[in-house]
């Protein structure tokens, strides 16, 4: 609506008088003095208040539009010309393969960060050992050579070539001897290579020679059934399995299969079933695998022979019992132990851990006796893992000494470190004129060599490997060389001017001929699969006919050499331990921190020795004592070991490495000398002497308090109890369920875990693939003392001494025992419980840590301003505090500070800063990442599909993660297991873990 | 306050002949308008060199992180947090002392209620370095107040004790800084008008234009009133809502309802304590015997035993109910503290606050300047050790013994405590000598009505029952600085 109104402002404009007009013209009723102001007398006048509002005004307007100038601009360029198939931010998975084991390396924008089992692997089933899981690590390794090189100086290639070749021409035109000595290799094209070289120089020969080595076993078969293998055990399929020392879980062969076998006798699903395997260990030192025994007898490395002696009379063998003088226990043992093999007949498994041809002829006899080949023992479809021949090499070693050798090359072996005599050694090798290495480092063979040609890291390699009968795998690379390295292999064939100088090429070759064919497969499927399998052979039929007189001879002569007498007179066991090996891992930074699933030992290696012996000798622990043989002597830390036999030690091998880089050099010290070449195998038992020396070394181990105290958090029952009422031992019913606070609702998933103590055997992969996967820094020697360690995933070990029926747990009490042998082993892994009702949120004064709507509880490290509180108030001491910037404080530079290794960091996961507070996280990553897909696919989460580093690694599956919002889930499942209990669930902590009780198959004579 | 005459039964609150208005004036102004004597240069510098270790040793902890301290994965908390707990209870006496017993009329606070109360303020702004220094990243240490944010209106939380503790800490900083600076006005408005040049104009601006009218002193003793009323309940809150930092949590040892009240009693001992340690050294060095009498000296050694009583019927408390409660947790915790690894911390305890206390019921031994001197420290140290005990005997063996460690102090730890003990006495002694040590206006009060002249004045007039005189006659027996002949020939 239009209006006709007009408004004026005064009578003026209504009247229109001149003067109105007039002041009207412009726009301003007034004319702007600019003018005025701009004349020089207009600026030395005092600015009126109205001019210099204006001023002010225009002024604060033309400063403010000039300050909004662009700040500078860094423009991060993402790939310009993008590799095919890589999406920053999406990992690849690449099919590869570690010792055999078939796996998935898990890359991001082309760098391998991660290494995850194989579901198709024969042996792994998908999982993957500690020590697979840190190999990652050593590919960012600044130790390794960046080039060849050629008398501590670095060399080319081509000049490298034309020396060797030029010198290999004239050692096969003088006709000496060329050895290649190697760890085993069972990968097919390495053969072949060596193979054709060895064509084109006849005087070569292929030494195969393992720092722990597996020879007594191999000679053994030989020996019984004409067959040089190491069979294939199969713990599934042994309702009774009775172990002389072998360390079957932690480090025996093929500790991956075996673990993953035996627990499939033992775990929720068996047990729903009513059925559960027993396990029965005779040994001297307390390894992983006596841990999880139901019933573990000590014996002496001295009894062992005897005691199997024993056994195979008991078991109707020829009569040969010699009842163990100072161990009735045993004796009795035996007995019952006969018993029961003989009721398991064809069900039943013996394994030792001897490198003894003797003594394992005598556990062939046994077997043998028990119907066991063809049923547990299967030498048809044999294992290829270990192939060394202790013999040949010291025959080797010896035909050096002698001059007879011209050339030796190195590949994957270091006798420089691990032979008996090290001094023998190097004095043999500098007789040899052309001394090559392939080592990726300059370890202490390849400081002995004239010539060092690093060979490539795994995950930059081609290659294969043929672990066990029928199985092949393929080694494909995730990455180009890092360093100036190359295939050993390519080293052999372009020496030997063989047509196929391309390694990769020469492999293809040979599968395309002697694998794939056969297969019915391509390369191309092959490289998706990661591994072809034949299947299963037929096992065949397998008797042992020997005479054993010569084998209880040698039996009784090694029991007597070993059985000394004396005060100090100890009979010392060397052994392998979970986390670093044989030593070649030394330099890992995650294997040196990852605790001894026994011990809780990290960094160091010592003397394990039994308490009571111990107070015999007047040592105690943190005292530093010397172990001496004839040949040799070790003044190490000692570790008092509930369960070591008395008048034994055990030291730990693979330690005290002096060439192998920053971290795992001068780590402990080297007891591979005491090792001694007899009856044709290093054998890891000796007599030796003990004697305190003065000084004290206090060992950095992540566990200082080794029992339960008498409380519930671990919660156990007989497997006769068990069969009677399957809630035995977890206490139902005494747990009151009424709270006073409200429950968090869970809307779309809630996401729990469940834990079968009954599976986990304590080894400490899950302790790895949890560091790898969340970026968790490793902290050092003298921060592990101070109790700082980082790890988000512990595993409690907790010791029971057992007095007659009665199960002593506390401090007190303990001091009061008399006998601390007999002794009960517990693994309990423990992280954060993802508490419904959590302690730690309530007490942060910041929020930093919360609970999310699908049953997590989440920490915010942006937001911490690390009170510590939460920690304190966490009844799982579960949270970790970045006390110092582990990655980036030149005080721990175990391997983090550094631009290259830091490539090994996935980046997926914030690394965190100093001051903050930090935890298990569920890889929180790895459920987003999920969810994502899901969504991205329209569907709902599958299941499964989801899996925590910790659960994907679990060789033994102890470890289910999943969403109880599904009642079909499999943890869903695992959690209405009549077994489940919540640690401290009395404190109505309501925890999102689920423990189901360990279940023990004690004997009921 | 006000001067009317007092009962001749109570003893004197200011002793000495010819006091005056002016001579009090004069004897306690004597270190703030004078040069520092020998004493206080020697306090000075040992005092001036631990804050110095402090200020080392702090900014090291600040550009290494907390990880140059003892602490572990399983101790999160040990000499930080002991030493905080500690130094807020110290802080408790001055507010109690100038609150609580202004309320309740009782004199003789008059002599002492200055010092407490600084020692208050310079207890806690020890304690809150603490709270800072021992944060992982004391940068954001303001995340811990609620203020407005850009992080998507980002609270704290309102749930977490340590909220509490920055509210409560911050509350009863405030509050006695105000109080004490009240009470300080007509003080330094007597510093102001005897002082010349640049002094006076400091003092002048100080005094906040006290005019020293009727009308001055009526809204004074009112704003007095008042900001008593205030702090009286911080007296409890303060040391209850600390005491929650543990009581809320469900750490064995600390989860329990007994602490708020064993928290203030202890406060208030540990508190007490303090004021003697530093007023029977400031008495001596600054001649304040005829203000600080030996009855201040008893009274406060009577609360030390009534609250170290309490603090000992609370240990026990504690014990008996961990035992009578069943609770496995408990049990085991209390068991540790009697008799684990750190059961010489847990006797130390017991033997400093509990028995020592006792022995001031011999009055030999309450009455001696030097045994109470010596007492207060021993309680300190108890103190000290409660905090320890409680703390780090908690942690260390929680509930499950896979974590259990010990705890070792590092280099650190000890330098700062002990140079945060240097901060304390480098503040203090700065304000002996910029400000009157003892509030001259409130002693002043007493002047005409307990002083010991006075009272003698009205013996001399007979104005007093003869049986009543030589009561109050006995009763100067025990002051140390009342020559016998000055009574005797009354």
């Amino acid at each position: 609506m239009d209006s006709n109104k007009k408004y004026w402002k005064g009578l003026e404009e209504l009247k229109k008088t001149k003067e109105f007009t007039e002041k009207n013209k412009g726009e301003f009723s007034e004319p702007l003095p600019i003018e005025e102001v701009l004349n020089e007398a207009g600026l030395s006048t005092i600015a009126p208040r109205r001019d210099f509002l204006k001023t002010l005004g225009f002024g604060l307007g033309a400063v403010t539009l000039a300050a909004c100038n662009k700040s500078p601009i860094h423009k991060a360029i993402p790939y310009l010309v993008k590799p095919e198939e890589v999406v920053p931010g999406i990992p690849n998975f690449y099919s590869s393969s570690y010792n055999g084991h078939s796996i998935l390396v898990k890359t991001r924008e082309g760098r391998p960060i991660k290494i995850e089992g194989n579901p198709s692997c024969v042996l792994s089933k998908g999982k993957m050992s500690a020590q697979g899981q840190a190999s990652v690590l050593d590919l960012y390794d600044v130790s390794k050579l960046k080039g060849p090189v050629y008398n501590g100086n670095s060399t080319t290639w081509p000049q490298l070539d034309q020396y060797v070749k030029g010198e290999l021409n004239k050692i096969k035109a003088n006709g000496k001897k060329i050895k290649i000595i190697s760890s085993t290799i069972n990968s097919p094209s390495t053969k072949a290579v060596i193979g054709d070289f060895i064509a084109q120089f006849p005087n070569t020969k292929h030494v195969q020679v393992d720092a722990i080595s597996y020879t007594g076993i191999i000679k053994a078969n030989e020996n019984s059934f004409g067959v040089a293998v190491i069979p294939g055990y199969r713990f599934d399929r042994a309702e009774l399995i009775v172990s002389f020392g072998a360390d079957f879980l932690g480090t025996w062969i093929s500790p991956i299969e075996y673990s993953r076998q035996y627990a499939s006798n033992r775990n929720n699903a068996a047990l729903k079933n009513k059925k559960m395997s027993r396990h029965i260990q005779l040994e001297a030192g307390m390894t992983m695998t006596g841990t999880n025994a139901d019933t573990r007898i000590l014996i002496k490395p001295s009894e062992q022979g005897i005691a199997l002696m024993n056994l195979y009379a008991a078991l109707g063998g020829a009569n040969v019992s010699k009842p163990l003088a100072n161990n009735p226990n045993a004796n009795k043992a035996i007995t019952l132990i006969a018993k029961e093999l003989l009721a398991a007949k064809g069900r039943c498994l013996v394994v030792c851990g001897s490198n003894d041809v003797s003594t394992q002829i005598l556990v062939n006899a046994i077997n043998s006796l028990l119907g066991s080949y063809g049923t547990t023992i299967d030498l048809a479809n044999a294992s290829f893992q270990y192939l060394g021949n202790d013999a040949e090499f010291v025959s080797c070693v010896n035909e050096m000494k002698r001059g007879e050798v011209d050339a030796v090359f190195f590949m994957n072996a270091n006798p420089g470190y691990d032979f008996i005599n090290a001094k023998e050694f190097s004095d043999a090798l500098a007789k040899v004129k052309l001394r090559v290495s392939f080592a990726d480092r300059m370890d202490e063979t390849a400081g002995l060599c004239q010539i060092v040609a690093p060979t490539h890291h795994y995950l930059e390699s081609w290659g294969d490997a043929n672990p066990v009968e029928g199985f092949y795998t393929i080694l494909q690379p995730t990455i180009n060389p890092i360093n100036d390295t190359r295939y050993a292999e390519e080293g052999f064939l372009g020496w030997s001017e063989n047509p196929v100088k391309d390694y990769y090429q020469y492999i293809q070759n040979n599968w395309n001929i002697n694998v794939l064919p056969q297969a019915n497969s391509t390369w191309k499927q092959l490289l998706q699969s990661g591994s072809i399998y034949f299947g299963e052979k037929p096992s065949g039929a397998f008797s042992f006919t020997q005479n054993l007189s010569a084998v209880f001879q040698t039996i009784n002569n090694q029991s007597n050499a070993l059985a000394k007498d004396g005060e100090n007179a100890i009979e010392l066991i060397l052994y392998e331990n979970v986390a670093v090996g044989d030593g070649k891992h030394a330099n890992n930074p995650w294997l040196q921190e990852l605790p001894d699933p026994v011990s809780k030992v990290t960094w160091d290696n010592y003397i394990a020795i039994a308490p009571k012996f111990a107070e015999k000798l007047g040592i105690g622990e943190t005292d530093l004592a010397e172990v001496k043989t004839g040949r040799y002597s070790l003044t190490l830390p000692v570790l008092i070991q509930p369960g070591q036999a008395a008048g034994t030690v055990s030291i730990a091998l693979g330690y005290g490495r002096t060439k192998v880089g920053k971290a795992g050099n001068e780590v402990g010290k080297n007891a591979y000398p005491f090792l001694s070449f007899e009856n044709g195998t290093f054998q890891f038992t000796s007599a030796a002497t003990i004697s305190k020396v003065g000084g004290t070394y206090e060992l950095a181990q992540t566990q200082t308090h080794h029992t339960i105290e008498g409380r519930n958090i671990i919660r156990e029952a007989t497997l006769k109890d068990y069969l009677k009422d399957p809630y035995s031992g977890t206490g139902k019913g005494h747990a009151k369920t009424y709270d006073l606070w409200d429950r968090y609702e869970h809307p779309g998933h809630n996401w729990v875990m469940a834990i079968d103590l009954n599976a986990c055997t304590g080894c400490g992969a899950c302790i790895v693939a949890c560091s790898a996967e969340n970026n968790i820094p490793v902290v050092g020697r003298d921060e592990v003392r101070r109790r700082r360690e980082m790890h988000w995933i512990r595993i409690d070990r907790y010791y029971t001494y057992n007095e007659g029926a009665e199960k002593v747990t506390e401090e007190n009490e303990i001091k009061q025992l008399e006998n601390l042998d007999n002794v009960t082993v517990i693994h309990q892994p423990m992280l954060c419980q993802h508490c419904e009702h959590a302690p730690c949120e309530t007490v942060c004064p910041v929020i930093a840590t919360m609970h999310s709507s699908e049953g997590l509880n989440h920490m915010a490290y942006n937001r911490c301003i690390g009170t510590r509180y939460c920690a304190n108030n966490c009844p799982y001491k579960v949270r970790r505090f970045n006390w110092f910037n582990y990655w980036n404080d030149s005080r721990f530079d175990n391997y983090l500070n550094n631009e290259f290794t830091q490539l090994v960091l996935n980046p997926d996961v914030t690394p965190r800063s100093r001051g903050v507070m930090e935890k298990c996280s569920m890889c929180i990553q790895r459920i987003q990442g999920g969810k994502l897909k899901a969504k991205l696919e329209r569907r709902t989460i599958k299941d499964g599909e989801i899996l925590t580093a910790c659960q994907q690694t679990c060789p033994t599956n102890a470890i289910i993660f999943g969403d109880s919002n599904d009642p079909k889930s499999a943890v869903s499942k695992a959690l209405t297991s009549e077994r489940t209990y919540y640690v401290l669930e009395e404190i109505n902590t309501l925890p999102g873990v689920g423990y189901q009780t360990k279940i023990r198959n004690i004997a009921e004579a | 306050m006000s001067s009317h005459h007092e009962s001749i039964l109570r003893e004197p609150l200011v002793t000495g002949r010819n006091i005056t208005y002016a001579k009090v004036t004069e004897d306690i102004l004597v270190p703030v308008e004078n040069k520092p004597n020998k004493a206080w240069w020697i306090g000075f510098t040992i005092a001036a060199l631990g804050a110095l270790l402090w200020l080392v040793s702090v900014s090291y902890t600040f550009w290494f992180g907390i990880g140059t301290w003892g602490l572990n994965k399983t101790v999160g908390w040990a000499w930080d947090i002991t030493g905080f707990v500690w130094w807020v209870g110290i802080g408790h006496a001055g507010t109690l002392i100038s609150a609580v017993l202004l309320l309740f009329r009782q004199n003789w606070r008059n002599s002492i209620n200055r010092s407490a109360e600084a020692m208050t303020i310079f207890a806690v702004i020890c304690a809150a370095t603490y709270i800072v220094a021992h944060m992982g990243r004391p940068w954001l240490a303001y995340w811990a107040l609620p203020l407005p944010n850009q992080f998507g209106s980002l609270w704290v939380n309102f749930n977490s004790p340590l909220v509490w503790d920055v509210f409560a800490i911050s509350t009863y900083f405030s509050v006695s800084l105000v109080f004490w600076y009240t009470g300080l006005l007509p003080d330094i408005a007597t510093i102001r008008d005897r002082a010349t040049g640049l002094r006076r104009r400091i003092y002048s601006v100080l005094s906040f234009g006290w005019n020293g009218s009727v009308k001055t002193w009526q809204r004074f003793e009112i704003v007095s009133l008042v900001l008593a009323g205030i702090s009286t309940p911080l007296v409890l809150s303060v040391h209850t809502i600390v005491s929650m930092d543990f009581a809320t949590s469900v750490v064995p040892g600390w989860h329990t309802t007994i602490f708020p009240p064993y928290f203030v009693a202890g406060a208030i001992f540990s508190g007490f304590a303090m004021v003697q340690t530093l007023l029977l050294i400031t008495r001596k060095v600054m001649n304040f015997e005829n203000y600080i009498t030996m009855f201040h000296i008893e009274s406060m050694n009577k609360i030390i035993i009534l609250t170290g009583s309490i603090v000992g019927v609370a240990y026990l408390t504690e014990l008996f109910i961990a035992w009578y409660s069943g609770a496995e947790y408990e049990q085991y915790a209390f068991l540790n503290r009697v008799s684990g690894p750190y059961w010489w911390a847990y006797w130390t305890m017991m033997t400093c606050n509990v028995i020592s206390p006792q022995l001031f019921w011999f009055k030999k031994i309450r009455t001696s300047v030097a045994l109470s001197w010596i007492l207060s420290i021993v309680v300190n140290i108890g103190m000290w050790f409660e905090r320890f005990v409680i703390i780090v005997t908690s942690l260390h063996r929680d509930y499950l013994p896979s974590s259990w460690v010990m705890f070792y102090p590092s280099v650190i730890d000890v330098c700062i405590f002990i140079g945060s003990i240097g901060v304390f006495f480098t503040l203090f002694l700065l304000f002996l000598r910029v400000l009157p040590a003892i509030a001259m206006a409130e002693v002043k009060l007493l002047l005409k009505s307990s002083s010991d002249q006075a009272k003698q004045k009205l013996i001399k007039e007979n104005a007093v029952n003869k049986e009543q005189a030589e009561f109050y006659k006995e009763s100067l027996n025990k002051y140390d600085h009342v020559q016998e002949n000055e009574y005797a020939k009354l």
